[in-house]
């Protein structure tokens, strides 16, 4: 059965049709990569899917039930958890506590047992901080847990924006454009390192990305927005060749 | 339990309403003055200039300060003023607390501008406070003056005269001639009266049987007479407007065009806009930002010392103390909320709105809430338009 | 069992202080007595601000709104229920603050609620408007002595319980924020678009903060009724509020330590300054020009030089010795000019003084005394520490 499904999804600011009717299914253990030129509403997608903006219409589901207009935080409740283009961490605090914070979702003692500070609230503390070094170690940051995220450098900050999606535990991660501004090296590692979460973490994986050879050699499928509308979905080998999307990505008439 | 309606419906005077709407409109003019700094200082350095309500103060004390240079010191023998005071005063409070307003940001606000912005409303809040207890100290020693009426050319001591009314609807023409006969009857009473008073040795409280008796007549004619007037004055709608406040009007109506002006065809209008839209790139394109935040403050500045002028001299009975800012400055604030912060029109909408609802709300009875009210419109508008009036709600893209 | 016992500890020392405190007390004066009082109820009610504006980022500055509906609610309640009550004042006492404490969060939950759709400045109006009106209406009911106010019942100066109050909101605040439950809040001010996409419900994060800053309020409210004896609305304009907001970004927005060092620093200034004797104006004058001199100095120190702790300490050293010898000199000199020489009652001074050091400090520390920092000895120790500890691995 399908993990993620978008049926039909629009959304219109004013005038402008950022996502138009624009519908894909997303299998478990997916590596699904969305591309498109700038400004093709592939960000826009991510705000529907997790919440973040309400569908004008059109449907989607996660999981077999319907989340259209769900509130951003229930999504993340639900298993969906994402990264963010322009990087959003929580700047003043430190890379531990982003990561901490995240995983949030899964407290189980009550604030009450925090304001009296009782043991389980403790307890919990202590497992939580232990989870979160587990992430930062997957994303190579352990090293840096109690610096200030404002002060990473810019790769860091990307893969930290991953660690702490990682730590709500969801099914399906988004990220949004999480190579851009690393060099290839950088690339290179976070190849292998968004392969290794979805092999051994057991999450579906749904990427933007500019960069072509990164996409291409990443994902097994890969849908095309242009203008907010499909033109294009298929592996890589068929989005590679199609005219329509060679036309998008060098703006000429097909 | 709550006293809230112990008038609701209780008799509103139909015929006051017309007044109250025009004082309204008049003290809403002085907000939107003041507002308008308000909401071009929010513009281009998205702080709220917590101290705007004491430049106004100063502004006032400005005008004071002149009227005394001309003469008009307290308790002063003079023949009422001119128009050429009245200007003075006007462009001497302008100019001095645009001097004030630039001196402040200079020392008090450009400092901290690329701080957090709570830290500078902190700052703004220290240097009210300074002004209005350090003001005290420096300013007549704190103690509440007031700038003489008579140096208005409309000044007249009789408070009816110099008056522009305007007649919605008059008094029922018979019944006031009907009264006007009266008078002749209780003027007669009156004489008959004094006469036996005097005769009794002019003593009110102890009088003969015969003083008694011509007593209570006189008095019931002049209730009569009263009565009657009431009768003949029902219904009637009449509007008082001072001369001096429609100077005031009148003036406030050519700052408001002037500035619009400014605003929108100068290349400093231009300039400001343009760092009001985005004061980062403003500054990359060449525009010299600090100049043109100095000439926000001067100006906006500027708008409230001629509405404190304004204010302090046209409101009869105005005290100024050093607290005279925080009520109008919190009200101007509120107004620029109101019509949405950083937008010019929505600050002269707001004031108006303000003026006019404080009005209506002392009109129906509800004084003591006069300066609850507009927080009262403001959550409930903010509620429904978070951008206020005019403003637009920034959506943040994510 | 380790726990239990420092628990218990903890607790034993909390409440042994507060009686220590009481006892040191009775032996002043009631002016001495009053000042602990307030400035007891000046902590509670910035550390309670401070989980509003500072932790969760919320601009409230209306919180004597809350300190008044708590006020108020227990004056009430004794004129009304304390003639019936035949159990013990204190009691009566304690019952009160849990009322006021509970009336004001009802009054922060109505107030938390606009907040979800406001942000920023829009917020900050609206708070300040609450309190207002809060003000006004109260200034309106006959029931609750329009603008003459009410006498409270029972009149109870119980000293050790607005210090343990004090402490109560700060143990609370401080174990809020060390243990994972106090970083949703701290989420929500960074960031409530992330937040919510990991999960953070920031509706009910705005709210709890809401109604624990605005309930901590109100129970200093009652406290402070009850220790007055008689309350007004004039106690609670938007000067008390913005005093309060002051208290918490010069401590530091978001650190609990810094708001209470900031409460009794702000608390004590002005009160100190009520004895003081008559100023002479040329003093004043020469103070005036002389600080605006020594701010501007250090502000170039801090921009400028790059030095060494040590150096900067010794230039900052050197500036207040200078800027001594020049309020002195230039004072005699002033002196000489018959303007100056009238003289100033030194209780005029107090706001100004308030006002003046409230300024200053934001021009040299904007950030707050303790920025985003809580005390601690390693702390205030770093800067003498020789080498800082590098981050590993982070480029400039
Ligand atoms: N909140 C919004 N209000 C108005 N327009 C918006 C909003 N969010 C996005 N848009 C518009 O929708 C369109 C699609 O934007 P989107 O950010 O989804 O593009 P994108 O495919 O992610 O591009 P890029 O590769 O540059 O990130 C753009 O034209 C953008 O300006
Ligand atoms: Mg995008």
């Amino acid at each position: 059965m399908n993990l993620l499904k978008l049926d039909k999804a629009t959304i219109k600011f004013g005038g402008l049709i950022a996502v138009n009717e624009v519908s894909f299914e997303i299998n478990k253990g997916d590596l699904f990569g969305l591309i498109g030129p700038n400004g093709a509403g592939k960000t826009t997608c991510f705000n529907l899917i997790t919440g973040v903006y309400k569908p004008t219409s059109g449907q989607i589901s996660f999981d077999g039930r319907d989340i259209t207009g769900t509130p951003a935080n229930k999504i993340a409740n639900l298993g969906i958890a994402r990264t963010f283009q322009n990087i959003r961490l929580f700047k003043s605090m430190s890379v531990l506590e982003n990561v901490v914070t995240a995983g949030y979702l899964r407290h189980k003692t009550s604030m009450a047992s925090a304001f009296f500070y009782l043991p389980s609230a403790i307890k919990e503390n202590e497992q939580l901080k232990e989870e979160a070094m587990k992430l930062l170690e997957v994303v190579d940051l352990a090293h840096v847990a109690d610096v200030r995220s404002c002060d990473l450098a810019y790769g860091m900050q990307r893969r930290l924006e991953i660690a702490r999606a990682m730590a709500t535990q969801p099914q399906l991660l988004l990220l949004d454009e999480p190579a851009a501004g690393m060099n290839p090296q950088e690339k290179e590692e976070l190849n292998a390192m968004v392969k290794k979460i979805r092999d051994h973490h057991n999450m579906t994986v749904l990427l933007i990305e500019h960069d072509m050879r990164f996409v291409m050699s990443l994902c097994e499928k890969i849908f095309v927005l242009d203008h907010g509308e499909e033109i294009c979905f298929g592996p890589p080998e068929k989005v590679r060749n199609d005219p329509k999307v060679i036309a998008a990505y060098l703006g000429e008439a097909v | 339990m709550l006293d809230l309606a112990p008038h609701l419906l209780a008799g509103l005077e139909i015929s006051t309403l017309p007044q109250q709407l025009v004082t309204g409109l008049l003290i809403g003019t002085i907000y939107a003055l003041v507002a308008l700094g308000y909401t071009m200082v929010y513009g281009v350095l998205k702080l709220i200039n917590f101290a705007h309500g004491e430049v106004f103060m100063l502004g006032a004390y400005a005008a004071l300060l002149i009227s005394w240079s001309l003469g008009y010191t307290p308790g002063n023998s003079l023949e009422h003023g001119s128009w050429m005071a009245l200007i003075l005063m006007l462009i001497g409070a302008m100019i001095v607390c645009a001097l004030i307003g630039m001196i402040i940001e200079r020392l008090a606000y450009r400092p901290m501008r690329n701080q957090a912005r709570i830290a500078s409303l902190i700052t703004a809040i220290g240097v009210s406070l300074f002004l209005q207890y350090g003001g005290q100290i420096f300013l007549l020693n704190g103690t509440p003056q007031n700038i003489d009426p008579k140096v208005s050319p409309f000044y007249s001591s009789d408070p009816t005269v110099g008056n522009i009314q305007l007649t919605i609807k008059g008094p029922n023409k018979e019944l006031l001639a009907k009264a006007d006969q009266m008078s002749s009857l209780v003027d007669k009473a009156k004489t008959d009266y004094e006469a036996e008073l005097k005769l009794e040795g002019g003593d009110e409280f102890n009088l003969q049987p015969k003083g008694k008796e011509l007593r209570d007549l006189y008095r019931k004619e002049q209730r009569d007479l009263e009565s009657a007037k009431n009768d003949a004055n029902k219904g009637a709608i009449l509007v008082n407007l001072p001369k001096g406040q429609v100077f005031m009007l009148g003036s406030v109506l050519i700052i408001m065009v002037g500035l619009t002006w400014l605003v929108m065809f100068t290349r400093q209008g231009r300039a400001m806009r343009a760092v009001s839209l985005d004061f980062d790139s403003a500054s990359l394109m060449g525009i010299n930002v600090n100049a043109v935040v100095t000439f926000t403050f001067a100006l906006g500045s500027s708008l409230a010392g001629a509405g404190a002028m304004m204010a302090a001299t046209f409101q009869s009975g105005t005290k100024i103390d050093t607290f005279f800012g925080v009520l109008p400055g919190v009200k101007a604030f509120v107004a620029a909320v109101l019509g949405g912060i950083g937008n010019i029109p929505g600050a002269v909408l707001g004031g108006i709105l303000m003026g006019l609802a404080e009005n209506l709300v002392v009109w129906a009875g509800y004084g003591g809430y006069k300066d609850a009210i507009a927080f009262v419109i403001l959550i409930a508008i903010l509620l429904f338009k978070p951008g206020g009036l005019l403003g637009s709600a920034k959506v943040e893209k994510v | 069992m380790k726990f239990l016992a420092t628990r218990v500890l903890s607790i034993l020392a909390a409440i042994g202080f507060s009686f220590l405190v009481q006892k040191l007390a009775e032996g002043q004066d009631s002016f001495t007595q009053q000042l602990l009082v307030l400035a007891s109820l000046y902590v509670t009610l910035s550390v309670s601000l401070n989980l509003i504006n500072g932790i969760t980022g919320q601009f409230s500055i209306g919180h004597a709104a809350f300190y008044q509906v708590g006020a108020y609610a227990a004056a009430y309640c004794g004129t009304a229920f304390y003639p019936n009550w035949h159990g013990s004042p204190v009691v009566w006492l304690l019952l009160m603050l849990v009322v006021g404490g509970i009336v004001a969060a009802i009054a922060g939950f109505i107030v938390g609620l606009p907040s979800l759709r406001l942000k920023g400045d829009y917020l900050a109006v609206v708070t300040m408007g609450f309190g207002e009106i809060v003000r006004i209406v109260v200034q309106n009911q006959k029931v609750l002595g329009e603008s003459g106010g009410l006498s409270v019942h029972p009149h109870l100066q119980q000293i050790w319980v607005v210090v343990l109050l004090a402490i109560l909101c700060i143990a609370l605040c401080r174990n809020l924020q060390i243990t994972a439950h106090g970083l949703p809040f701290l989420a929500v001010r960074e960031d409530e678009v992330a937040s919510a996409a990991m999960g953070v419900n920031v509706t009910k994060t705005k709210v709890i903060a809401f109604v624990l800053g605005s309930g901590f309020a109100g129970a200093a409210g009652a406290a402070y009724a009850l220790q007055l004896g008689a309350i007004n609305p004039d106690l609670f304009r938007m000067d008390q509020s913005f005093i309060i907001l002051t208290m918490v970004v010069l401590g530091g927005t978001g650190s609990v330590t810094g708001s209470v060092l900031a409460a009794l620093l702000l608390f004590y200034i002005p009160e100190k300054m009520r004895d003081l004797s008559d100023v002479r104006l040329s003093v004043l004058v020469s103070i005036l020009i002389s600080v605006g001199f020594a701010v501007a100095a250090v502000r170039y120190v801090i921009n400028n030089v790059h030095k060494p702790i040590k150096v900067r300490a010794a230039y900052y050293a050197g500036i207040t010795a200078v800027t001594a010898v020049v309020i002195t000199i230039l004072g005699k000199i002033l002196q000489l000019v018959p303007a100056f020489q009238t003289s100033v009652e030194g209780g005029k001074l107090r706001l100004v003084v308030f006002a003046g050091v409230l300024i200053v400090l934001m021009l040299i520390r904007p950030e707050g005394i303790f920025a985003h920092h809580e005390f601690s000895w390693d702390w205030l120790l770093s800067p003498l520490k020789k080498k800082r500890t590098k981050l590993p691995g982070v480029s400039a």
